[in-house]
């Protein structure tokens, strides 16, 4: 089989399995257990599909996420979560959007100190999206940042992938970290731009009631009541990690276990809301890990099958300007990112593009990070990408795929116009590793 | 038969049950492993690798609960536009190809379960661990979930709803 | 012409893989017209850990992957991991023809040839190394990463906090300080950036690399005569002119390391032979243990040290 057959086979499947009505891991089982029978000399490669799943799911990186799921469900059905956004939003007054701007920012720094969009988006998904949906803001104000600023904790340093990235296309892991940093602030800000036009546009999507001006003292209150609490143990738990003494991977139990100390200490811990917790915690859990199961494989028959290698050399056998070879490059991230995990994505596209990117004259560590933002970019790229599935887990029953898909695309915009910017001046990603 | 569809239900309550236990079990492993570590004391490896084989229980033995709760998220795009007698059956072929899908993986999953007992197949972590302790996981969710999904194909309770967007 | 495929269990940049690809020319060159092997990619086309039970199944006919990837079928690869000789001595004495006996009895594997061996692996840490007054190595206040490879040495001769961490998070791990010491091959450190946290290399260096080139017994088989002949006789040639490339590879990283200040410290005499002893003889004992637990016993035991162990 030619690798564009290869391809539409395997696309084509999943795409129409998805398309009737099959759920998305089932849809990937049965598209691994055809590709299986096609590439993989039959029945063995079925066997090959379980061994994956077992390797898949039985990996410590996947511990974070139910862990974080759980400090977010806890967070909401202990009451402890509408406490501190009732605070927030009185202390912040009049402005339109205040708890969009607030996601941006807590998210910002949230995913940029874990390291982990998927934690990350599971944590504020679970936190942010039921309370300003009760408090009237349209689903985009809530959804769009959390899976904007999702995104992020890959391009801001700490960050797994881009040490990975780094190690493969044997470039300097440093510098590399520190080209993010700039960038990602430019993007931060492209997000609280984009909050600003959406109230603008349409004022009724965050609400602009009036809230009664407060004194100092109540202000005090607020604060160090219900604001300062629960943000001690975001700010414990990264104490602890930037101090050495838990991992990024560990710090989702520590933030649970603050949180079932602060509902402890407000008296609002009982054992339906701890019930209910674990229970949403682990219907979003697995579902997206019966989804890591299947896609996992998925990815690997991509492979196998010579079918993405094919895509990426014929993409890159063109003779074009440097440029258009780069978007080219970005292109074939994209679209494979609609299929595809990132770290798979890493191994496959690292060693034909670094190369490429070298003979074309590129800065590796600029194109590092251009490569860092396809990536990011194709955590929300639909149809697949893994963080509209957690998402989707998360957000209030009535929350409908197309609004989440709607939602991310103004934040994904502002990844392509941070690239477009990137492009026209490497400087912002190139002056602080220079330094 | 009424005891019979007792027990199997309450097998997989059971189940999921379990994998609830297995979440909480997570957090409990990570906060020893990192206290023990900071109070200068060796954790147990254990605690590492079990956290790791939590995971996979967690996923395997809740996966058929969430089949009957409409957890495993899928997209209403040709269901929601066809007229509702067309919309039954294509739901019901849909439902009996997951059927299918999960008897192929309990089927090949319990002769992978079969072969790692016969050869004696370990697990190497911070233990050598048998393989297949692990991997009955497999039949037992595989087959479970077959089960579930053939609800969809036979009993009054359709798994398309007919409103379009993505469902859970 | 007769096609081989082949996956590998590394990603291509780590010079290991590169050896491999190296082989896979020399294979493709000698045997236009006959045999032709056919790579279809490292982890990102089989998963690293699945790569031994696919080649025994016969998903793909070739596998270069270290032994310790399969060792819960094969414990006998720690008779690699321990030993310090090179592929070509235990060519030349038996010893891989024992080795190639076991796979296909244990698990229907031809084992082609032991690439890339004489590497060994050595403890690197952060902080000047304590050592007491009999010049052992005080590890009481390392924090020590650790894995299974060499687990059995770390905890039960050294007694160290081990700290098992998947090498993707070595890096942040030691950035933070949640380590500061691990063990590592002589070679990589500097593609891992790790050196930008370690100065130190602790001598003697112990252990061995075990990367060996499975094939599928029943595909080995129905290759012709004449293909089985030119892969494994590149195999042969292969296995020698690996392990000379990448001990110059080696000096050369070394010599990197200290000209950017890494320093060396060396265990003597005693201290130096208990450290070595203890690296063996507890890696050993967890090997004899595994071999007895399996239906063939460990009959091969004292043979497999006699021909890997000088
Ligand atoms: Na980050
Ligand atoms: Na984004």
């Amino acid at each position: 089989m030619e690798w564009f057959e290869s391809l539409a086979l395997l696309l084509g499947s999943i795409l129409v399995l998805m398309a009737i009505g099959m759920p998305v891991a089932l849809a990937f089982l049965a598209a691994n257990i055809l590709g299986a029978w096609f590439f993989m000399g039959g029945a063995k490669g079925i066997t090959l599909l379980l061994n994956n799943g077992f390797g898949g799911l039985t990996n410590y990186a996947l511990v974070p996420i139910p862990l974080f799921l759980l400090m977010g469900e806890i967070f909401f059905h202990t009451g402890l979560g509408a406490r501190m956004f009732n605070a927030i939003d009185r202390l912040l007054g009049k402005l339109p959007g205040r708890l969009s701007y607030v996601t941006v920012l807590g998210g910002t720094a949230f995913s940029t100190l874990s390291g982990s969009s998927m934690g990350s988006t599971a944590l504020l998904g679970s936190l942010m999206v039921p309370e300003m949906t009760t408090r009237g803001y349209k689903k985009h104000m809530s959804i769009g940042p959390i899976l904007g600023t999702g995104g992020l904790a890959i391009i801001i340093p700490p960050s797994a992938l881009a040490v990975l990235l780094a190690t493969l296309a044997r470039i300097d892991v440093g510098a590399l970290l520190i080209a993010g940093i700039i960038p990602g602030l430019i993007l931060a800000s492209f997000y609280i731009a984009t909050i600003y036009i959406q109230t603008k546009i349409d004022p009724s999507a965050a609400p602009a009631y009036d809230v009664e001006t407060l004194s100092w003292g109540q202000k005090m209150r607020l604060l160090f009541g219900d604001v300062m609490p629960m943000l001690s143990v975001m700010v414990l738990i990264v104490i602890g990690m930037v101090g050495g003494l838990i991992t990024p991977s560990e710090a989702a139990a520590f933030g649970a276990l603050g949180v079932l100390i602060l509902a402890v200490l407000f008296r609002c811990l009982s054992w339906e809301a701890m019930k209910k917790s674990v229970v949403g915690a682990l219907r979003v859990t697995l579902m997206a890990y019966l989804i890591v199961f299947g896609s996992a494989t998925f990815s690997q028959l991509l492979a196998f099958s010579g079918a993405s290698s094919g895509l990426i050399r014929w993409a890159t056998s063109f003779d074009l300007a440097p440029v258009a070879m780069l978007l080219v490059m970005f292109g074939v991230l994209l679209l494979l990112g609609m299929f595809m995990e990132q770290i798979s994505m890493m191994l496959l596209t690292v060693p034909i593009f670094f190369p490429l990117a070298a003979s074309l004259g590129f800065d590796p560590i600029w194109f590092g990070l251009i490569i860092l933002l396809a990536l990011e970019i194709s955590f929300t790229t639909p149809p697949f990408g893994l963080l509209l599935f957690v998402m989707k887990g998360v957000a209030p029953k009535d929350t409908t795929m197309r609004e989440i898909y709607l939602s991310a695309f103004p934040y994904m915009g502002c990844s392509m116009l941070l690239v477009a910017l990137l492009i026209l001046f490497p400087q912002l990603a190139l002056w602080l590793p220079g330094m | 038969m009424e005891t019979v569809g007792k027990l199997y239900r309450g097998f997989l309550y059971a189940m999921a049950g379990i994998a609830g236990v297995m979440l909480v079990w997570l957090m409990i492993s990570v906060i020893m492993s990192v206290v023990m570590r900071n109070s200068g004391l060796q954790p147990f490896a254990w605690l590492f690798t079990s956290s790791e084989y939590a995971i996979l229980y967690m996923t395997m033995l809740g996966a058929p609960w969430l089949v009957r709760e409409k957890g495993h998220v899928h997209i209403e795009l040709v269901t929601a536009a066809l007229p509702i007698g067309m919309r039954r059956v294509v739901s019901r072929l849909v439902a009996l190809l997951c059927v299918l899908v999960s008897l192929i993986l309990a089927w090949k999953g319990a002769e992978l379960l079969l072969g790692n007992i016969t050869r004696n197949d370990l697990d190497v972590r911070a233990y050598y661990f048998p393989k297949w302790i692990l991997t009955i996981a497999f039949p037992v969710s595989f087959g479970l979930m077959a089960i579930e999904f053939s609800r969809f194909v036979f009993g009054d309770n359709l798994m398309h709803s007919g409103e379009a967007g993505i469902h859970e | 012409q007769e096609t081989i495929t082949a996956v590998h269990a590394f990603p291509e940049s780590l010079i290991y893989t590169k050896s491999f690809l190296e082989f896979v020319d020399k294979v493709n060159a000698a045997g236009e017209g006959v045999v032709q092997i056919e790579v279809r990619g490292g982890p990102e086309a089989i998963g690293m850990f699945q790569q031994p039970d696919a080649v025994r199944d016969g998903v793909v006919d070739m596998v270069y992957t270290p032994g310790s990837f399969y060792a819960g079928a094969l414990p006998e690869k720690d008779a690699l991991v321990t030993s310090n000789m090179t592929a070509a001595e235990t060519r030349a004495n038996g010893g891989i023809e024992l080795i190639d006996q076991i796979h296909q009895e244990k698990m229907g594997l031809k084992y082609l040839g032991w690439f890339d061996s004489g590497v060994c692996y050595n403890l690197w840490t952060r902080n000047e190394p304590t050592l007491d007054d009999g010049g052992n190595l005080d590890v009481s206040g390392l924090k020590l990463r650790g894995n299974a490879v060499y687990n059995a040495f770390f905890t039960d001769y050294l007694g160290a906090q081990v700290i098992d961490l998947p090498t993707t998070e070595v890096y942040s791990a030691l950035e933070r300080g949640v380590v500061d010491a691990t063990g590592w091959t002589q070679i990589g450190l500097i593609d891992l950036k790790w050196n930008e946290f370690l100065n130190y290399r602790i001598e003697p260096c112990f252990f061995s690399t075990d990367l060996g080139t499975v094939v599928n017994l029943e595909k080995w088989n129905s290759l012709s005569e004449e293909a089985r002949t030119i892969v494994q006789d590149v195999a042969i040639a292969h296995e020698a002119e690996s392990s000379e490339k990448l001990g110059a590879v080696r000096d050369e990283d070394f010599a990197k390391l200290e000209a950017a200040g890494m320093k060396v410290v060396t265990l003597e005499g005693d201290a130096a032979d208990a450290y070595l002893a203890a690296a063996t003889q507890k890696t050993w004992d967890r090997m004899k243990g595994l071999m007895a637990e399996s239906p063939q016993g460990d009959g091969n035991y004292d043979k497999l040290i006699e021909l890997f162990y000088k």
